[in-house]
């Protein structure tokens, strides 16, 4: 933002008020009124105890000394962080690779391995839970994965049974639906860098790690942001995934603030503790968006 | 490409967004069904789509003996997923829009406090005044009562009693006696496993229930019928010796491998394929399983090998063996802003003909006098009999619980009888969410 | 530095082959074969296992293949659960929000980026925090309004929650698009006479033509696959989506049918196909125009 108010008459040509507000009116009246709105009733509903059945009755703070010592939260933030930071990670991480194994690699041919590999995002969650369950199941039959473990010798394993594993189900699977459609965002955005730019890279020398750090990488800084926040964004409210394959279990090992706070407003009856927990939620989700976007604007300025 | 064919694309791309997105707008109007409000002019009956056949039952009363009602206040079917009922139901009261006969709540907590905000018909109040309250068993009428609260106000469109049923050849081939005692039950098991058979078909992988009622079976047993409302008085904690001795003697089963491998990973088609397949020997189940042992491809052993014993006793203690563990399965309430005459017919033409239509379409045994006289299988009868005979029912262990005490009952119980928790530790963690 | 070097050089590497680039190649269709095995071996795995019973799906090793191909568990997903008509559902509610997300979001992107008043600044943080609002939080209000303005039991609840919750994303991603194109486009475009507004129309939207079928992708996804919005406002089996409909497939007590449940799945599967291969084409097709590098 105000990058460009050196030229003033420029300026006046983009002061468009009346444009300003037939583009911007209809998105921002739906957001406020729909999003905002709601967000802020529901925040109200901080300060109260009660579900829509009994009614509502005020409590003042009381929910905010109770999250703090509520150790459910503590271990369900936990879980979201832990699984936030991983998921995010390795999503960007095989993505890029693959988008680079695309651009440099397949080149040309990729039009079906790309969209192979992108197709398990669209199956539905359910399907994908089930799927997951069998795979690394141990009865009535060990699935794929215990049989490969007892291939190599090693015990099969009861990966549901145990928080640490079943976390690690969870990302694999996740992994696996999200990897491709990581893939395909990010080529697209690599296939925005000029060939002559690489090419020209190419002759000065450049080539394999060097070309990939030195050019296509600070290139591909604009769309590597925007699924970073993307993927940011669909990690920390990660919720039919676990509701599919663990329901949050063994003990509440693997649930999310999502899934503590949908079941603390509508299966427990507390709707006020849980509009504070999904507050809390959104705060969290707002520092970490804001920090992103924060570094993000500076490293594209100064690019 | 051109600015000139840019310009190009965009006049053409905007209209037909606009018109697909106009288009499609005024067919989603089309698509309205009623709004699950009371005052629709509709007999609506917003169930769990986990419970097809009681919709299908009152369907087909709807086209027969109902047909009047049915004309002059049409039914109309709605479905929610069981895990998503307890929002719903929230959301409707929240607006007073409760449907006129619904899925109350999946734990009883939930129904109970629709109940204490008025929401909900006194049944056995309304049956009188309609002259047809003889048409709900005794039976039915107390475990209600029991179990919300001592009011009546649920239709018992399912009357399940529970217990184990264990394969009579397995039985015979290893020399085994139907066991009356807990101990007796435990050496029968280590019997069945020495032969490579596995004694119990259970699992908690979904849902932790099939084993977390093995607890409150023994806890019967030992302390007798009040065990579980002690619980909910507070006059009892499941931190008290006799409930964690349950507590150890499930965690026991699972230690010596009775409850199979990985008992935490066994879905309830897998409980129930294990017994049905010959792989397992006992089942402890509630009797809304007999279409299951009437499905002739899924059941490879055959109905007449199934037998029934109820849970057994323990040496010194207080409860008896005839004390059967009793539910209604989801509760179906009807909402008191909505009832209206034309309800009340409804409700009328239902209780006198549900019993024996339910009975006669899917062999659901419900809590409603069968007038009209129905042949049913050998085990369907042997329940019958079961039911009429039982004078005191129990409950099943989470039944008082509030509904986070019972997701971490269900949640934890694998940990308990794979020996990662210990019997004080696991009633410890789920006192403390009562 | 022209390309015409580039191509003479080319062939020189060509005609010498070294051993490392044999080597690279065996790995990189290592790597391929790998993936797609990885990828594709559940799908495989889906369509048969929609054509087990049962009892072969509970009792056969999970990697064998059914007995027949029988499609009475099709026959159950398309008439006894009414698929199709949840399908149709789907479709009515995601179309129009994603036209609505498309057409307002990259207006909104345009005047955030493009434009200069006061405020724009505070407003893209506070779509930007958008983002960020899980679901769950706006269920409540939400059903209460709803219901007071009577639309409860139509599909239009869907469509205008599925417009507002897309609608911070991609104004946030419209405009990091926008910011990639240089101004003096847009002010050339007004030296001609145009207003901002028609500039918008005949300039911006087709030069960012490729962003907004990646955005219309992205958010196609995310709509298609909800279940929370979905399941909150919708009772009926009238207005059941398609991930509704999927849970029509479990039983009382934890059951599930899952052949029947598998056919529905793949039913959607292969409809989800088509339309991610009519809007792949589309993508490619943009982006080998090669439209936004202006």
């Amino acid at each position: 933002m105000g990058s460009f108010q050196k030229a003033p008459h420029v300026k006046s040509v983009f002061a468009d008020r009346k444009a300003a507000i037939i583009l911007l009116g209809p998105a921002l009246v739906i957001y406020v009124v729909v999003m905002l709105v709601p967000v802020l009733s529901s925040l109200g509903y901080t300060f109260y105890t009660g579900s829509p059945i009994n009614g509502f009755r005020f409590t003042g703070f009381d929910n905010i000394t109770r999250l703090f010592h509520d150790k459910d939260v503590w271990s369900s933030l936990g879980f979201t962080l832990r699984y936030a930071l991983v998921v995010s990670v390795l999503q960007i991480a095989l993505g890029y690779l693959l988008s680079l194994f695309y651009l440099f690699v397949l080149k040309r041919l990729s039009t079906l391995v790309r969209t192979l590999v992108f197709f398990p995002v669209v199956l539905p969650t359910v399907a994908v839970g089930l799927l997951f369950q069998r795979l690394f199941a141990i009865v009535p039959q060990n699935g794929i994965v215990n049989s490969v473990v007892g291939f190599f010798g090693g015990d099969a394993l009861s990966w549901f049974n145990d928080a640490g594993t079943a976390f690690w189900v969870i990302v694999i699977m996740d992994l696996w639906r999200s990897m491709g459609f990581y893939g395909v965002l990010l080529y697209a955005g690599l296939l925005d860098i000029p060939d002559d730019i690489i090419e020209s890279a190419k002759l000065d020398g450049a080539s394999g790690i060097g070309l990939i750090r030195h050019i296509v990488l600070p290139l591909s800084l604009p769309v590597l942001l925007s699924s970073i926040i993307f993927s940011v964004n669909g990690t920390l409210k990660v919720f039919d995934s676990v509701l599919a394959l663990t329901n949050g279990g063994p003990g509440n090992g693997t649930t999310p603030l999502t899934l503590y706070m949908f079941q603390t407003a509508f299966s427990y009856g507390d709707y006020g503790y849980g509009s504070t927990i999904a507050f809390l939620l959104t705060v969290i989700c707002l520092v970490v968006t804001v920090f992103i976007f924060r570094s993000s604007r500076r490293d594209l300025t100064k690019g | 490409m051109t600015t000139a064919s840019r310009r190009r694309v965009s006049r053409r791309l905007i209209p037909v967004l606009a018109v697909a997105g106009a288009t499609l707008l005024a067919l989603s109007a089309c698509g309205t069904g009623a709004g699950a409000g009371t005052g629709n002019g509709k007999f609506t009956y917003l169930h769990v789509t986990e419970d097809p056949a009681t919709p299908a039952i009152i369907k087909e009363l709807a086209g027969n003996e109902c047909t009047a009602e049915n004309k002059s206040l049409p039914y109309d079917d709605q479905t929610i997923a069981q895990a998503q009922l307890d929002q719903k139901v929230q959301l409707l009261a929240g607006q007073k829009a409760l449907p006129t006969m619904f899925s109350a709540g999946g734990a009883p907590a939930v129904t109970q406090s629709l109940d204490k905000a008025g929401s909900l018909v006194d049944v056995d109040a309304a049956l009188t005044k309609l002259g047809v309250a003889d048409n709900v068993l005794p039976a039915a009428k107390s475990t209600i009562k029991a179990l919300y609260g001592g009011n009546d106000i649920a239709l018992p469109y399912q009357f399940n009693i529970e217990g184990f049923w264990y394969n009579k050849k397995i039985f015979t081939a290893n020399g085994l006696t139907v066991p009356t005692t807990w101990d007796e039950l435990v050496a029968d098991a280590k019997v069945l496993n020495g032969a490579g058979v596995q004694p119990f078909a259970t699992g908690a992988s979904g849902q932790g229930w099939p084993i977390t009622r093995l607890i409150s079976g023994y806890a019967f047993r030992e302390i007798g019928p009040s065990a579980m409302a002690d619980i909910r008085d507070g006059t009892s904690k499941l931190t008290d010796p006799a409930y964690v001795k349950a507590a150890q003697a499930v965690a026991d089963l699972g230690a010596k491998g009775y409850l199979g491998k990985a008992p935490e990973a066994v879905d309830y088609n897998t409980i129930i394929s294990d017994f049905l397949t010959g792989k397992a020997g006992i089942m402890y189940m509630g009797s809304w399983v007999l279409p299951n042992f009437a499905d002739t491809t899924a059941n490879k052993i055959g109905a007449d090998n199934i037998g029934f014993f109820p849970f057994p006793t323990v040496p010194g203690g207080k409860g008896s063996i005839d004390q059967l563990p009793a539910n209604i399965g989801v509760p179906t309430a009807l909402s008191k802003s909505a009832y209206t005459d034309r309800v009340g017919a409804w409700t009328k033409c239902i209780a006198k003909n549900f019993g024996s239509a339910a009975l006669k379409k899917s062999g659901q045994i419900s809590g409603f006098k069968v007038n009209t006289p129905v042949t049913t299988d050998a085990l369907t009868t042997l329940v019958q009999d079961k039911i009429a005979s039982t004078k005191t029912s129990v409950v099943w262990f989470e039944t008082y619980f509030s509904p986070k005490a019972s997701t971490t009952s269900w949640n934890n119980i694998a940990s308990l009888v794979d020996g990662k928790m210990s019997a004080d530790d696991f009633m410890k963690l789920v006192q403390a969410d009562q | 530095m022209t390309t015409t070097a580039f191509t003479d050089i080319r062939p020189i590497p060509k005609r010498i082959v070294h051993p490392s680039r044999v080597i690279a190649k065996v790995a990189s269709i290592v790597a391929i074969v790998v993936l797609l095995v990885i990828e594709v071996y559940p799908l495989f795995w889906l369509i048969m296992s929609s054509f087990k019973t049962q009892d072969e799906f509970l009792n056969a090793a999970a990697w064998s293949l059914p007995s027949t191909f029988d499609l009475s568990n099709y026959y159950d997903a398309l008439v006894t659960a009414n698929i199709g008509r949840n399908i149709l559902n789907s479709v009515i509610a995601t179309v129009p929000s994603l036209a609505l997300i498309i057409l307002f979001g990259t207006a909104a992107g345009f005047a955030l980026e493009v434009l200069v008043f006061r405020g724009r600044g505070a407003i893209l943080l506070t779509f930007l925090a958008g983002i960020m609002i899980p679901g769950q939080m706006i269920l409540l209000p939400l059903f209460n309004a709803y219901f007071q303005i009577g639309i409860t039991g139509t599909l239009w609840p869907l469509i205008i929650t599925y417009t507002a919750t897309g609608m911070p994303l991609t104004v946030f991603m419209m405009a990091t698009y926008f910011r990639a194109i240089p101004r003096e486009v847009f002010e050339a475009s007004t030296i001609d006479g145009a207003s901002m507004l028609r500039s918008f129309f005949s300039i911006g939207f087709p030069m960012v033509r490729n962003a907004v079928f990646t955005v219309a992708l992205v958010q196609f996804f995310f709509i298609w696959n909800d279940l929370l919005i979905a399941i909150t406002f919708t009772s009926s089996s009238d207005t059941a989506t398609v991930q509704v409909g999927l849970l029509n497939f479990t039983g009382q007590y934890g059951a599930t049918r899952f052949g029947p449940l598998l056919a529905a799945i793949c039913v959607n599967v292969i409809g989800i196909l088509i339309i991610y291969l009519f809007l792949n084409q589309r993508i490619m097709r943009g982006l080998a125009a090669g439209s936004v590098k202006g």
